[in-house]
C-alpha cells in the first residue's frame, strides 16, 4: 500500500466517524481537532484506521502526530515494518 | 475450598453535588459536544470533607451492619487513593480509628492512580485465599477527591483538558471482603493484568493534576483490549459477549466508556452499530448510572460502576460481571465475578441511590465560593479550623444522617467530628 492509499483509508475512516465531513476536501495539513473531532472521536478514528489497515500496534504509539499528514506518515512507516 | 469475594459494598457519593451541564455552559464549553460525554452530575468535596471523611462515610454503614465479633475479624484495612494527605502516615490509620476497628489489623495505603481500588480488592482476595488467618476479613476503602486546581503552564495540556473539571468528582467506595461473598463471588484466577510506563495523566504536585487527554484515552483503549486478551488466555472458552451478562468499566466519563465498548465490540465480535447500541444499553448502562451522578472518583470508580451494576441489573439467575480497571501511568486489569438476586437484595439495604438523591444541590455561585474564600485545605496544612456553616443549606439536607466531617487540623493532626 502506498502513502496515498493510506491517506485515503484515513479520510474514509474519518468520514465514517464524522459523516458531516462527506464534502470536505481533506489535505495533509488538516488536524482532526479542527475538523470537529473530540478526543473520543479521535481515539475511534485511530482504532478503526488500525483495523482497516490490519495493523496491530499500540494506539499510544500514534499520539504524537500533529495532523493527518503526520498520521499517514506514521501509519505508512508502521506498515513497512509490519 | 475457600470462596473469596465481596460481602458488602457501600458508596458515599458526596454531601453536595453540581449539575455539570450548568457548569459546562458557565465555562462556555461546546454544549453539543458536551452531551456526547454523557455526564450528568458530580459530587463536590466541601472544604470540611477529605479522603478520610469520604472513606469513613462509605464504610460506616457496612461496619454498623456487623456484629461486634464480626467487626473484630477485620484484620486488613487498605485505603486506595491518589488523594493522600501525607507522604508517610496513611489515610487508613484515621479511618481505622473513626470506625473503631480492632487493633490487630494491618493498616496501609496503596496508590496507582485509578487502578488503586482494584489493586486493593485483589490484595484482599489473595489474603482470604491464602488462609493465613482463617475467618479473617478485609476492609478495602477506595477514596478520592479532586479539588481540580489544574497544574498551570506547559504546552502538553490539550484543550480537552478543560473537560476534566466537569468530570472530576469526589467519593468513596468501601468493600468488605471475606469468605461469604454474597454480593460478588470472585472468579479466582480469572484476571488479565497489563501495565507499562506511560505519562498520560498524573498528579505531579500537591493539589493539582495534569494530563494529555488523547494519550490517556489511547492507553485506556490499548489496555481494555490487552487485559481482555490476557484474561482469555487464562480462562478457556471465554467470549466477550456471552460470558459476561454485565460489564463494569472504569468510567472517567460516560462517553469514554461508550467509545471503549464500541471499539471492543467491533474489534472482537465484528458487531455492527445497532447491535453495539443494544448491547451497550443491556450490559454497560446499568453500571454507568452512579458514575454519571458522582463523576470520576479515580481509584473508586470501577467499584462504583460495580455497585451500580449490582443495584440496576436483573439477576433472576446468577450473572457474571466483567470489570475493567485502568489507572494512568499505567496499570490495568480485567476480572470478573458472579452476582445473585440475594446479593442484590443485601446491597439494596444500603440505599445508595436514595442517598445520592438526597444530596445538596450546589448553585454555581456556591460552587465557586468553595474555591475563592480560601476554604480549601491544601496539602501540608499545619493548622486550620473548618467552617461547617460555609454553605448553610448543606447541613439541613443531611440532617438525621450520621456523617463524619473534618473539624480542625492542629499541628498537622486532623480531628474529625460525627454530625447527625
Amino acid at each position: 500500500m502506498n502513502k496515498q492509499e493510506v491517506f485515503e483509508v484515513v479520510v474514509r475512516t474519518t468520514r465514517e466517524v464524522l459523516p458531516d465531513l462527506e464534502e470536505h476536501n481533506f489535505t495533509f495539513n488538516d488536524r482532526l481537532v479542527d475538523l470537529g473531532a473530540d478526543s473520543v472521536d479521535r481515539a475511534e478514528i485511530i482504532s478503526m484506521v488500525l483495523e482497516n489497515l490490519s495493523l496491530s500496534i499500540p494506539r499510544v504509539e500514534l499520539t504524537s502526530v500533529k495532523n493527518i499528514g503526520e498520521l499517514t506518515e506514521a501509519l505508512y512507516a508502521k506498515l513497512q515494518s509490519a | 475450598m475457600v470462596y473469596p469475594g465481596i460481602e458488602a459494598i457501600n458508596v458515599f457519593g458526596g454531601t453536595a453535588y453540581l449539575d455539570v451541564m450548568e457548569l459546562a455552559k458557565h465555562r462556555n464549553l461546546n454544549t453539543a459536544r458536551f452531551e456526547n460525554l454523557l455526564m450528568k452530575e458530580k459530587a463536590v468535596a466541601l472544604p470540611y470533607e477529605d479522603p478520610i471523611t469520604f472513606g469513613v462515610n462509605a464504610a460506616k454503614p457496612i461496619i454498623d451492619s456487623l456484629s461486634e465479633a464480626e467487626k473484630n475479624r477485620i484484620e486488613l484495612l487498605i485505603t486506595c487513593s491518589e488523594s493522600g494527605i501525607d507522604f508517610g502516615k496513611s489515610i487508613s490509620t484515621y479511618i481505622h480509628h473513626y470506625l473503631g476497628l480492632n487493633r490487630n489489623c494491618r493498616l496501609f495505603e496503596i496508590k496507582q492512580a485509578c487502578y488503586s481500588g482494584t489493586a486493593g480488592l485483589q490484595m484482599a482476595v489473595n489474603f482470604i485465599l491464602s488462609q493465613t488467618s482463617p475467618g479473617a476479613r478485609a476492609l478495602i476503602i477506595a477514596t478520592d477527591i479532586s479539588r481540580f486546581l489544574i497544574a498551570e503552564g506547559g504546552d502538553a495540556l490539550s484543550e480537552d483538558w478543560s473537560y476534566s473539571e466537569p468530570s472530576a468528582g469526589a467519593g468513596g467506595v468501601a468493600l468488605l471482603v471475606g469468605e461469604q461473598p454474597l454480593v460478588f463471588h470472585v472468579d479466582v484466577g480469572a484476571n488479565g493484568y497489563y501495565g507499562y510506563e506511560v505519562m498520560d495523566t498524573c498528579r505531579p504536585a500537591p493539589d493539582s493534576e495534569a494530563g494529555d487527554a488523547d494519550l490517556s484515552l489511547m492507553s485506556y483503549l490499548d489496555c481494555c483490549e490487552q487485559t481482555f486478551l490476557e484474561y482469555k488466555n487464562r480462562v478457556p472458552g471465554v467470549h466477550y459477549k456471552d460470558t459476561f451478562q454485565y460489564l463494569a468499566f472504569h468510567t472517567p466519563f460516560g462517553g469514554m466508556v461508550k467509545g471503549a465498548h464500541r471499539t471492543m465490540m467491533r474489534k472482537l465480535l465484528k458487531a455492527k452499530s445497532d447491535e453495539i447500541e443494544i448491547d451497550f444499553t443491556q450490559r454497560v448502562k446499568p453500571g454507568m448510572t452512579y458514575c454519571q451522578r458522582v463523576g470520576n472518583i479515580m481509584g473508586a470508580t470501577v467499584l462504583l460502576s460495580l455497585a451500580s451494576t449490582i443495584d440496576h441489573g436483573y439477576f433472576d439467575t446468577p450473572k457474571r460481571v466483567g470489570c475493567f480497571s485502568y489507572g494512568s501511568g499505567c496499570c490495568s486489569e480485567f476480572y470478573s465475578g458472579i452476582v445473585t438476586a440475594q446479593g442484590q437484595e443485601r446491597q439494596r439495604k444500603f440505599r445508595i441511590e436514595q442517598h445520592l438523591n438526597e444530596r445538596y444541590r450546589l448553585s454555581l455561585g456556591e460552587y465557586e465560593t468553595l474555591f475563592t474564600d480560601n476554604g480549601t485545605v491544601r496539602f501540608g496544612t499545619r493548622n486550620a479550623r473548618l467552617d461547617f456553616q460555609l454553605i448553610p443549606g448543606v447541613f439541613a439536607s443531611s440532617s438525621g444522617k450520621q456523617r463524619l466531617y473534618l473539624e480542625e487540623i492542629s499541628e498537622f493532626h486532623r480531628k474529625y467530628r460525627w454530625i447527625s
